[in-house]
Parts: structure tokens; sequence; C-alpha cells
């Protein structure tokens, strides 16, 4: 995966323009974790025993497909601002 | 920094977004002599844009002169493969000579960062504005009517009578509006691809392409997209080979159908593999697509907006056909051409902007989607038999008819069609799917 995302250009927006609306769902609820089998940039993580996934927002393809993937619907997802993140040369 | 400079109501109308759907809609108002300004969140048009990707220019090249275009390679020839995960490969390949003269039928490979910035370029030479790197956030709404759009610069409300909403699959701006439904998750497809140099050479010989001559290729079944909802694609550029996988994700629920697993499964498919041999990786890209068929596209009109392109999910997948970039182009123009009819009459209203939607229902945008968006919910109402039991069964009715040994032909036939008609359940399933996939052939 490094191999894939060293080939990618991103600007750091400085903050995440993702996160998770309610803690608690992820802690008690989520057992699928479905944010981590569909990011294809490895941007939301599991980090030991932690129950809410860490998120890597620099690595992130602004596919949104974690948005659709949370059954919970318990995904924050903006866009990076002032046209930072991903910044494709091909597309 | 330096004061941001007022430019409410000097514009006629705000295009969100700087894809296809934007700067069509940009060309159009523009070459009807009106002032659109063009918003892009990326650093250039193009640049938070990921297609598979063939770009289909009909539109395009009606608004346009599409002669300086950055174009890679026409499309000469399309194959169509079934994979098993065994290894089996079923293909059937086109290459009509009319592929081989102008226009080309209109299909082109192309790199959407070098095609949109051009695109937008067009716009801007028509009279268009556009500002990068800006990031609309929100709708400016007063007394029911939308009058302008937020954005992520310091005193940066812009008003405008009308707003093309054409901000592409991650319809943020519409959703927080309450203008569309976020998209239902069996709706939305991740795709994941990966760009790869190769000499110009090396390419044209492994293809058996010349000039500008390219290819599409499409693979479906389980050796293509393991065990999902989806399919495969490889296309062929001037010197880089561009290939992926697209499939629901409804169905990326573990680490074996993870976007780089499947991806990786694809790449190392013995019909695959010696295609993309040797090269390098230069890019690595994933978007999402809205593939709900008819059922799926938003209401277009609202008082003072319409809703384009992707944001409105219009985007074809019958399995055979793959479309997108016209649907989007298409709706931009007419986008256009309905906001500068209603200028005309100096009024913006839902009402006024329904000559949009009527065009568009009109269209072959509308008529395609009716007519063969029932295919991806066939397909997955079917899945174990159309990814996995009717390419190992086709592979294997391919063998057993042409193997070479003393038995005579007959025979084999005879075997040959008993393979098939195992797959498909007995003469009753086989017409039962046949009248099933009926539309995806006329």
């Amino acid at each position: 995966m490094e191999d894939r995302l060293y080939t990618i250009k991103y600007e750091d927006a400085g903050e995440s323009h993702l996160d998770v609306k309610r803690a608690g769902v992820c802690e008690e609820q989520c057992t699928t974790y479905d944010c981590i089998s569909v990011c294809p940039a490895d941007v939301w993580r599991t980090e030991g025993d932690a129950a809410i996934p860490s998120i890597a927002y620099e690595n992130c393809l602004e596919c949104g497909s974690c948005r659709w993937a949370c059954t919970y619907d318990n995904v924050i997802w903006e866009y990076p601002e002032t046209g930072a993140g991903v910044s494709y040369k091909f597309g | 920094m330096t004061e941001t400079p007022n430019y409410d109501d000097s514009f006629d109308a705000i295009v969100v977004g700087g894809g296809l759907a934007g700067s069509s809609a940009a060309i159009t108002l523009a070459q009807r002599g009106y002032d659109p300004i063009v918003i892009e969140r990326g650093d250039t048009p193009g640049a938070k844009n990921v297609f598979g990707g063939v770009m289909y220019t009909p539109t395009i090249r009606d608004l346009v002169d599409i002669d300086d275009a950055p174009k890679e390679r026409y499309v000469a020839q399309k194959a169509y493969s079934l994979l098993s995960e065994e290894g089996d490969e079923t293909r059937l390949t086109m290459q009509p000579h009319d592929w081989r003269e102008p226009p080309h039928n209109d299909s082109w490979m192309v790199l959407r960062r070098d095609f949109d910035e051009w695109f937008a370029q067009q716009a801007v030479e028509a009279g268009a504005t556009l500002i990068t790197d800006t990031t609309v956030t929100d709708l400016i709404v007063e007394g029911g009517q939308i009058v302008g759009v937020e954005t992520d610069r310091p005193d940066g409300d812009l008003r405008a009578p009308a707003v093309v909403l054409a901000e592409g699959a991650n319809s943020l701006v519409s959703e927080a509006a309450g203008l569309k439904e976020p998209d239902a998750r069996d709706d939305v497809a991740v795709s994941v691809k990966e760009v790869r140099t190769y000499d110009r050479e090396t390419i044209e010989e492994r293809f058996n392409l010349d000039g500008e001559a390219g290819a599409a290729y499409h693979y479906f079944g389980d050796g293509a997209c393991g065990d999902t909802v989806g399919g495969g694609f490889l296309y062929t550029n001037k010197r880089t080979i561009a290939l992926g996988v697209v499939y629901r994700i409804a169905d990326a629920n573990d680490d074996e159908t993870g976007p780089e697993a499947v991806l990786n499964r694809f790449k190392s498919h013995p019909a695959v593999a010696p295609l993309i041999e040797g090269g390098r990786m230069v890019e690595y890209a994933a978007h999402a697509v809205p593939e709900g068929g008819p059922d799926a596209v938003p209401d277009l009109v609202h008082d003072g907006a319409v809703i384009a392109g992707d944001a409105a999910s219009l985007v074809l997948n019958s399995g055979l056909h793959l479309e997108g970039t016209n649907m989007a182009t298409e709706s931009g123009h007419l986008a256009g051409r309905a906001i500068a009819d209603a200028l005309d009459q100096g009024r913006t209203d839902a009402a006024a902007l329904q000559p949009y939607a009527d065009a568009l229902a009109e269209s072959y945008v509308m008529e395609n989607l009716e007519e063969y968006g029932w295919a991806m919910e066939a397909a997955a109402d079917e899945r174990e038999f159309v990814f996995d039991d009717l390419p190992r069964a086709v592979a294997s009715a391919s063998a057993e008819y042409f193997r070479v040994d003393r038995v005579p032909k007959a025979d084999h036939l005879k075997a040959a069609k008993q393979r098939i008609l195992h797959a498909t359940g007995g003469y009753t399933g086989a017409i039962r799917k046949a009248w099933k996939f009926r539309k995806m052939f006329y």
C-alpha cells in the first residue's frame, strides 16, 4: 500500500476532513468496521484494542466510500478546504 | 491575505465544480452571452477527478473544437472477457473498421487532469470565469429560492440568479441543502485504479495497435472482481495503461474484498498479468461511482438551481455499456441551455428551469438509464450465476466444444450444451435467465 500512496500528490490541509459523528457508535454498536474494509488508502485503521478507528486523513483519496460503507451513518466526511488534499496528475 | 472583492450579482450563474458537467454548462451559458463563474475545489479542474477512462465526446464535439483536446488514443478495439477464478478467459473482441475513421465513434481514452483542465479552459475562452482552490460549502437560500453559494474563502459568499450543482459523486452541497437524499449504499460503487507507464512500442506491440488506435477491455466474473458485484477494466493510453476494478461498496466488507486485495487479484489473473507485465505504477486513484439507475436520479430542478452529472447519478452501467462522461456533458449542456432560456425571461424559479429536466428526460441520457438501469440489479440478483457459474461454464463448454480427440464434433457440441444448461439450471432456468437479461442485447 505504501508504494501506491507514494505515487499520489497531497497537500496537507492541516486538519482532518474526516471524523466519526458519535464515538459511542463505534465503541458499542459497530462490530464490522466497514470503514476499514472499504477504504482503498488505509485511512481508517485499527490500532491496538482501540474501539474507534484512527484516521490517517493525510492519505485520503477523497473517494467518499467510507460515507456509504458505514452502516451506522457515523462518518463525518467533508471536502478538504481551499484545494487541499489529493491532487491527481492523471485521473 | 488580500481582501476578496465583492462579486455579488456580477455573474449570471454559479457553476459548482469544474468537471465535465460544470464546464459544459459554463460553455453553453457563455456561448449564449451570459457570464457564468465556475468554482473548482481542486488546484485545477480535473485535479480531483478520476474515471476509467473513456471520454465519450458527441456533445463536447458539438460545443467546441476538440481537435486540439488532449486525447490519448481512440477506442479501436473493444473486448469483453469473462474470467473465472481458476484462470479461464472467454473473450469477445470487436474492431469495426468504422471506429478507425474520424470521429472514431466519439470514444477516446483520455487523462482527466489534462482533459478537464483543457475543457474548462474552453469555457474561459468562451467568456466564463474560473476560480480554483475554492470549495463551495453551502447554498444561500432566501424565501425558498437559492440565490448563491457560500465558499471557504474569506467573505466568500457569492450571489447569482442560478446555480448549477455539478459537484460530482460526493454531492455534499446538494445533500446538505436538502436537494437530494444521500445515495443508498447499494447504489454506489467504489473504483480503484492504477496508471502504469510503458514504452509506446510496448503498448502498441502488446495490444496490436498502431498510430492513435487504442484498446478498451472490460472484464467480468469472479476472476475479475472476486466475490463482489462488479468488474475490471483496462485502457491503453499513449504511454500508459490504466487498469482497475469497480464494484459495489456494500460488497467491500472484509479483507478479501477490500479494494486493494481485489485489484491485486485482478492484476494477477492469467488473462491480465501478461498485458501489464513490467511498467511502473505512476498513480493510484480511487473514486465513488453512482450507479443506482433511473430510480436514484434526484429531483433535478429547484428554485434557483439544477443538479447535473454524477451529482444527479447520471451514470449508466448496463454491464455492456459503461458510460458517464457523455451523460455528464449532455446534462451540463442542457442545464446551461435551460438556464440561459430562463435568464432570457428574467426568472430562475423551478418552473422556469423545468425545461432542463424535460429536455434531459427526452434525451438519450434518461432514455438509456430507463432502458438499461435494471441491469445492475438483475446481475446482483443472480450474482452467483453471472459472476461465478457462467464464466466457468462458458470456458468449460468452449474447452469441450473445441476439444481435439477422436470423438465426433456432434458429441462434443452436445456435451458443451449440457455444461451451459447445467450452469443455467436446465432449460427452464435458461429461459428464465434469458428473459431476465433480454434487454441487455437490444
